[in-house]
């Protein structure tokens, strides 16, 4: 092939795989984790004409929370009456960079060079090298991610309970799907592990064509049901008792949580009145703010916010107007999305649909107030109810923050130019953030406010000032420092191919809500074809002869991703491969998502399991499950003797090939597969035989911590079900893209051409 | 004429029961031409039969004991229009020896028992419960309508609405928790949203998501007792008080015109039309300060309107709030369906504004101060008694009454609790008396006492009386008499549709001698029809002075038929017949239908209610209140409404209707503060201070709602209670007193009045 070599094509596979997504080393050790704070390439061009030959972004990802996610602690500091010190002129927070003078009574700060005063509490001596001798003692002084017990003045008002509201449809698709069971089961399940001690508030409005509240005062012996039929001026039938102190009424909640499906097992109720619905939940909670989590079946057919006829219109593709088809079709979902940032709701957003119900509109709350999108279209509980109430369980128990803000700052000569999340952007740098988690991801861009940027270290500081699920102001404030560079190169080798598609993913899938699907995947194309085109003139005098395509070593495998990108659901084709309600799930998905889960997404991990002799699913020596090394996404490229689990986030498909051994079968699944109904193949639960066994522990592995509860489908090798997996097979051809050899080929003309 | 005795067969008094031919002589007879009926009233003789009644082609009326009956060619000829009628073919085997009972001489009044083509609908009570009240009192409140509901029989159907700032309408038919709708209290609705919000009316079938029809069953908010009955004593148990906080400077907002018609609205669309007894059963505490209805704002600095505001036009919300009542009240009436209203507090609530709602659906008015007091509770309980039970009120429903004259009368207007109907007749008056403009009224709830006046217009004219007498001499009567039907279609309680009809007549003359004319006076009669027609003018016309037109007409009768000298006062001499009615006006100027400033707007409508209820000797009680007098030289006598009749050895009972006054003159006080009565060897003291209060106690149990009992003591505060309505012969501005007890007031006593009546009716 022409100065393409397809056995060297790049992939995050075998050996390679474990260290394919891995962030470079801290260029200092007061750095915050990369896992905080992930900078798309490791040097700030000290120049914007340096920076203009950049064509990716400059940029950090940040995830505020990832120290939960990942079990660790933050060390926590209580200035008490002493306050937090910061710089007075650009209020940066006290870091390790900043730059102690007259022996420790002032200090510079390293974001804006301002020499400030330290307060006499927080006086220390200096040690001969110009370090604090208090240096141990204090985290904020050595360590790039600390937090702070906020004093009064951080608060405009006290620290609310943590509040959790539930607005759930319960018209006929709700019952007969059985969403309302498994919903109710699912919040019924997880009501012993909601944060927040005995402060925790909980309440319930249920909604058809009337909206429905519940009253569910402490001691009664039952709830009592509202029924508000007037839904085109919804209002709050009780002044209290809709929310109520889950510690205090807790048997009522119950009750009510198991009287539910019931109440409305005979309902024939078709038409939703969601719009209302969500006003009526909003003035309920507005006091206090908290997690408002909707669920939604039917179609918002009902009062203000109802979907309009012909709204789903496929004729708009590649029409100017295409864009409409993903904004919000009536301007209440983002006023309303607004007001609840104001109020500090965060609105998660559930959807079992079995046909469009817009998540377009419905999805915008969530964009706007940090909720999250669960998208189960055409829910059945058979199916469906793990799935629903393992994430339901995630959503409600995981660690919390609320009412939050958050803030990045960056040091001078560069400015924050973009934020990219869900979020309400308050004013030019302050995010608001109603609930903030450790599954939720934000990446910013940075500029140059000037054409030089004064070396030789840029910093960038990012602090979340939110209320703890225990009721305590917190800040907690992630810094680090990069190096200003000079050179172009110094930008190829600092590098970061996974947060730098990262961070495209999130401007790609935001581009799409406003332009066309076939703008935004050029836009992404003709970035990485800048981007080897530049680097194939910085190495033009050593590669003078070649007609190979050459790869910045740190970005080998951007293009594989680039290409996962542009073939995931949100971003593929038109009309007919996608559907719209699951285009708008995964671009919702995108944009919160961190590194690791993006990069799964775009390229999925496919894991053989079908050879006993290998370790996979036995324990390690410090006793964790070995899992197999990938293998890649290509059906060219899989045994058919094989067995493989195809991990892309969202679900975890198990390809079994066509000749597969048959103790393998039978071992797994009882049987020989010709004999089993092919809807009823299941791994799970675990047989008890060995290799059964190991196929659990490598399911178990790969789910756990994750937001998304993966469930596994069997797919056969040449079977129907296959064709549902060409889209996680990345580097094989289908009708709307092209195969990863076509797309390198692609890539090497257009890098070639003048 | 023993006038009581005709009310005793045919439940009716006249005004006047002999009648002057002419128009002209009918106008000088000053008090109209009225009837008094009372159209269930339960009368120990009357037949009821389990046929229909025969009517007469030509003006409708029915076969009556007054009929001309040929038995040879089986023909009657219908008193009241002289058109001749073929008996039925049933009444082929008719003949003298086999009469039909409704040709029985003495069953003028006799009652049918109609074929009916659908079953009946068990009785439904719908509760409106208010609940911005003080928790003791919701327990009260609570305590009472459980007791009440327990007496209920499992077939009644039932329907809880509650309300304070919002509307809340339990769904009876939902069992498995607490389901109430929701309707916001401030909100104006339509009837078709109020029925469209809450389902009530089952909507059409459509095909549904999985193909099969689905049509919204509506849903059940009105329930057999035996179904509902624990869904509902939960719910009442579980009754909150209203959630909404109230200022200390204010009112709570309680939405009761939302909610009476949310309540109208329901019972409207989920019952069939015509068929049952139903009635809203409202209790209310206080004064509704939300929504349509609204009669004073939340705010404590505003005062509620009194009759000074209304006579001065400056209160905000009576117009639009009497509106909106007169509006349920139509809704109400098309459906048949009646409002009961149960106040219970110290301050109005607004029963003026609701007035019409409640007196054209025939509803009940209990007024009482507390939830706690008995009049609430024991009335309460009264309500649903049952047939057999000493005090059952006899409820029926569904009602129309005609009323067909004989020629040359025609019906000039109601004054009674009944609605008109659309009716086109010949029979209808130019001038209208009170509700006019038909023959026909609907009376959607009555009980035994229910009690209608009609008025009519006589419109001979002098050579038609000669005429009329001449027909009747040629078809052969004995002597010129008029006919009155009275014809009552009715839901019974039992269920059955029922037919009353009863038959009057009396006799025609010519109207120029006076004195024929006067023996047929009904003083009582006439003194009640005034003070329902002043009453009703009082309602309706602006700057009505009833006092002086109560003066005027009784000088103008006064001067037509008292026996004097031109211009010599001391000749003038009423006949027996018309000697008490100058004593009843003057009572009647001084009684609170005609006084209303000593009380509030709602007393005065609930005083008025009742009295456009009650057969005539009640009202006469209201008007002229009974004064008995208990003393130890014998029994107890009635003794005269004055001030002289207090002494310090007796033991005044008076029956004001209202109340029930037991008050202990001087000495009788101070026996009993002493505690005389607990010694033996004073057993006839005791059995003296206990007289009148067994009599009291009668009083109580006969009479609905339950009157007030004031017991009180010579010179002690509730006293004014009896002093009020005694004759002020001896106030503090005589100049001799004659009496101990001395009234402070500058009304004229009856002397002064007499005086005055007997100069004005001589004078030329
Ligand atoms: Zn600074
Ligand atoms: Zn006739």
């Amino acid at each position: 092939q022409d100065g393409l070599d397809l056995g060297q094509m790049p992939r995050p596979v075998g050996l390679a795989a474990a260290s394919a997504q891995d962030a470079q080393p801290p260029c200092d050790p007061g750095n915050c984790s990369p896992d905080n704070m992930r900078l798309t390439v490791n040097g700030i061009p000290n120049s914007t004409a340096l920076r203009a030959r950049w064509a990716l972004p400059v940029g950090v990802i940040v995830h505020p929370m990832a120290d939960e996610a990942r079990g660790r602690t933050v060390p926590l500091i209580n200035l008490g009456g002493a306050g937090i010190v910061r710089c007075r002129k650009c209020r940066t927070y006290m870091n390790p960079f900043v730059q102690w003078t007259d022996s420790g009574r002032r200090f510079r700060c390293n974001v804006c060079g301002m020499l400030n005063e330290i307060p006499v509490e927080y006086f220390c001596n200096l040690d001969q090298n110009g370090r604090r001798r208090d240096l141990d003692d204090r985290p904020e002084l050595s360590q790039g991610t600390v937090e702070y017990v906020a004093p009064a003045e951080y608060m405009v008002r006290p620290p609310q309970p943590p509040v959790y509201f539930f607005v759930i449809d319960v018209t006929y698709a709700a019952i007969s799907s059985g969403a309302l069971t498994s919903i109710s089961k699912a919040i019924k399940s997880s009501l012993d592990e909601l944060p927040g001690d005995e402060r925790t508030m909980i309440g319930f409005i249920t909604f058809d064509s009337s909206l429905h509240f519940y009253n569910l005062k402490a001691g009664l012996a039952q709830p009592q049901m509202l029924v508000v039929p007037e839904i085109d001026e919804p209002f709050v039938p009780l002044p209290d008792d809709l929310l109520v102190n889950l510690a205090e009424s807790r048997s009522v909640v119950d009750a009510l949580l198991d009287a539910l499906p019931g109440n409305f097992a005979n309902t024939n109720v078709t038409d939703s009145a969601t719009g209302p619905a969500l006003q009526a939940a909003f003035m309920v909670m507005a006091h206090l703010g908290g997690k408002m989590l909707v669920f939604q079946t039917a179609v918002p057919s009902l009062g203000i916010g109802k979907i309009k006829v012909g709204r789903e219109n496929p004729n708009l593709y590649n029409t100017e107007k295409e864009a409409t088809l993903r904004c919000p079709d009536d301007a209440f979902y983002k006023r309303f999305a607004a007001e609840c940032s104001r109020v500090q709701i965060g609105v998660d957003l559930f959807t079992f649909g079995g046909s469009y119900m817009d998540l377009a509109s419905l999805a915008a709350i969530p964009r706007y107030t940090s909720g999250e999108v669960y998208y189960y279209p055409g829910f059945v509980s058979m199916r469906d109810e793990i799935k629903l109430m393992k994430e339901v369980h995630h959503n409600l128990t995981r660690p919390t923050a609320w009412e939050a803000v958050m803030r990045v700052r960056c040091s001078r000569g560069l400015k924050i130019a973009t934020f990219h999340g869900h979020f309400h952007n308050r004013s030019s740098d302050l995010l608001a953030l109603p609930i903030c988690d450790p599954d939720k991801s934000f990446a910013v861009q940075i500029a140059h406010e000037e054409n030089i940027v004064p070396g030789p270290v840029a910093f960038v500081q990012c602090a979340l000032l939110y209320t703890s699920s225990n009721g305590e102001r917190r800040i907690r404030v992630h810094t680090l420092a990069v190096p200003v560079v000079n050179d172009l190169s110094d930008l190829y080798n600092g590098a970061d191919a996974a947060a730098l598609i990262c961070i495209t993913a999130k401007m790609a899938v935001e581009k799409v809500l406003l332009s066309k699907l076939e703008e935004t995947r050029q836009m992404v194309q003709s970035k990485l074809v800048a981007l080897f085109k530049e680097f194939r003139i910085l190495n033009a005098s050593s590669l003078r002869q070649s007609n190979k395509l050459i790869y910045p070593p740190n970005l080998r495998l951007l293009p594989l991703w680039t290409l996962g990108l542009l073939r995931c659901g949100a971003l593929r084709g038109g009309a007919k491969d996608v559907s719209p309600d699951e285009r708008m799930a995964l671009i919702h998905w995108v944009m919160e998502a961190g590194i690791p889960e993006l990069c799964r997404l775009l390229y999925p991990t496919l894991y053989p399991v079908h050879d006993p002799a290998d370790p996979w699913g036995l324990p390690d020596a410090q006793n964790k499950v070995q899992l197999p090394l990938p293998a890649p996404a290509s059906l060219p490229l899989l045994s058919e003797d094989g067995v493989y689990v195809v991990d892309n986030g969202r679900v975890l498909l198990l390809w079994v090939g066509r000749r597969v051994a048959r103790e393998w079968v039978m071992e797994v699944f009882g049987n020989d597969l010709q004999v089993l109904d092919p809807s009823q193949l299941s791994v799970e639960p675990s047989r008890g035989t060995p290799l059964s066994d190991r196929l659990n522990r490598v399911l178990t592995c790969l789910r756990s911590g994750r937001p998304l509860y993966q469930q596994v489908y069997v797919v056969r090798q040449g079977s129907p079900q296959e064709v549902q997996m060409m889209p996680f097979l990345v580097e094989d051809r289908m009708p709307a893209t092209s195969s990863y050899a076509d797309f390198l080929l692609a890539l090497h003309k257009a890098v070639m051409s003048k | 004429m023993d006038f009581s005795q005709l009310e005793d067969t045919d439940g009716i008094r006249m005004t006047w029961n002999i009648w002057p031919t002419s128009k002209v002589e009918a106008t000088k007879c000053v008090i109209p031409f009225a009837a008094i009926y009372s159209p269930t009233k339960r009368l120990p003789n009357m037949p009821v039969v389990t046929y229909e009644p025969v009517p007469c082609k030509q003006c409708n009326a029915f076969l009556n004991p007054y009929a001309r009956v040929d038995f040879f060619s089986k023909v009657w000829t219908c008193p009241l229009c002289m058109c001749r009628n073929h008996f039925p073919p049933q009444y082929q085997g008719v003949n003298e020896n086999n009469l039909p009972a409704e040709l029985y001489p003495s069953y003028c009044t006799i009652e049918y028992t109609l074929n009916r083509t659908v079953p009946p609908h068990p009785p439904v009570y719908l509760f409106v419960i208010d609940t911005c009240l003080p928790e003791d009192e919701l327990a009260a409140c609570k305590t009472a309508v459980m007791q009440a509901i327990s007496t209920l029989p499992e077939y009644v159907h039932v329907g809880l609405i509650t309300f304070g700032r919002h509307v809340h309408v339990y769904e009876l038919g939902f069992t498995e928790c607490s389901k109430v709708y929701v309707f916001r209290g401030a909100k104006e609705f339509t009837t078709q949203q109020i029925v469209e919000q809450l389902g009530a009316r089952a909507a059409p079938q459509r095909p549904g998501p999985n193909g099969a029809p689905v049509g919204a069953s509506p849903r059940r908010f009105l329930m057999p007792l035996g179904e509902a009955e624990f869904t509902l004593t939960t719910a009442l148990e579980e009754l909150q008080k209203d959630a909404y906080p109230v200022g200390s400077l204010q009112r709570p907002l309680r939405c009761t015109g939302t909610a009476l018609q949310v309540a109208t609205a329901l019972l409207g669309s989920a019952l069939p039309l015509g068929n049952c007894q139903a009635r809203i059963i409202a209790i209310v505490g206080g004064a509704c300060t939300e929504g349509q209805g609204m009669v004073v704002g939340s705010e404590l600095t505003e005062q509620i309107r009194s009759h000074k505001d209304l006579a001065k036009d400056a209160a905000p919300y009576f117009r639009k709030s009497k509106k909106f009542y007169e509006s349920i009240a139509n809704e109400l009436v098309q459906h048949g369906h009646t409002l009961d209203v149960f106040t219970c507090s110290l301050d109005q609530i607004g029963l003026a504004e609701m007035r019409e709602a409640v007196l054209v659906t025939g509803g009940l008015v209990v007024q009482a101060d507390t939830y706690n007091n008995p009049i609430f509770k024991e009335s309460l309980k009264r309500f649903f008694y049952k047939d057999g039970e000493e005090g059952f009120l006899g409820i029926t429903s569904n009602a129309t009454l005609e009323v067909i004259p004989s020629k040359d009368i025609k019906v000039a207007g109601m004054l009674g609790s009944a609605a008109r109907m659309e009716k086109k007749s010949p029979n209808i008056a130019d001038t209208e008396i009170g509700v006019g403009g038909t023959t026909m009224w609907k009376i959607c709830g009555m009980d035994t006492e229910s009690s209608f006046a009609v008025a009519f217009e006589i419109t001979g004219n002098s050579g038609s009386g000669a005429e009329s007498q001449a027909q009747a001499s040629m078809s052969g009567m004995a002597a010129p008499q008029l006919f009155l039907q009275f014809v009552t279609k009715y839901l019974h309680w039992t269920g059955e549709l029922r037919c009353r009809v009863t038959t009057v007549t009396r006799r025609w003359v010519d109207g120029t001698n006076a004195a024929e004319l006067i023996s047929g006076f009904d003083q009582e009669a006439a003194a009640v029809f005034m003070a329902r027609l002043a009453s009703h003018k009082m309602e309706q016309e602006e700057e009505f002075d009833a006092t002086r037109w109560l003066d005027r007409a009784l000088i103008r009768l006064a001067s037509r038929f008292g026996d004097f000298r031109k211009d010599d006062p001391a000749s003038f001499n009423l006949r027996p017949e018309l000697s008490f009615y100058p004593q009843f006006m003057f009572n009647l100027r001084r009684s609170q239908f005609v006084q209303v400033f000593g009380n509030s707007p709602d007393e005065t409508a609930c005083f008025r209610l009742l009295l456009f209820r009650v057969p005539v000797p009640d009202a006469m009680v209201m008007i002229q209140p009974q004064l008995t007098a208990y003393h130890f030289n014998g029994p107890p006598e009635p003794v005269l409404l004055d001030v002289q009749s207090i002494l310090p050895e007796r033991i005044l009972l008076m029956d004001a209707y209202f109340y029930v006054v037991i008050f202990h003159g001087q000495t009788m006080a101070a026996w009993k503060k002493a505690g005389y009565h607990l010694q033996q060897e004073h057993a006839a003291f005791a059995q003296l201070l206990q007289a009148p209060q067994e009599e009291a106690k009668d009083i109580l149990m006969r009479r609905f709602p339950l009157p007030r009992l004031v017991d009180c003591d010579y010179q002690g505060s509730q006293a004014r209670f009896l002093l009020v309505k005694l004759n002020p012969s001896s106030t503090h501005a005589s100049t001799m007193p004659t009496s101990a007890e001395v009234i402070n007031t500058d009304d004229v006593s009856l002397a002064t009045f007499t005086e005055h009546l007997k100069r004005l009716a001589v004078q030329s």
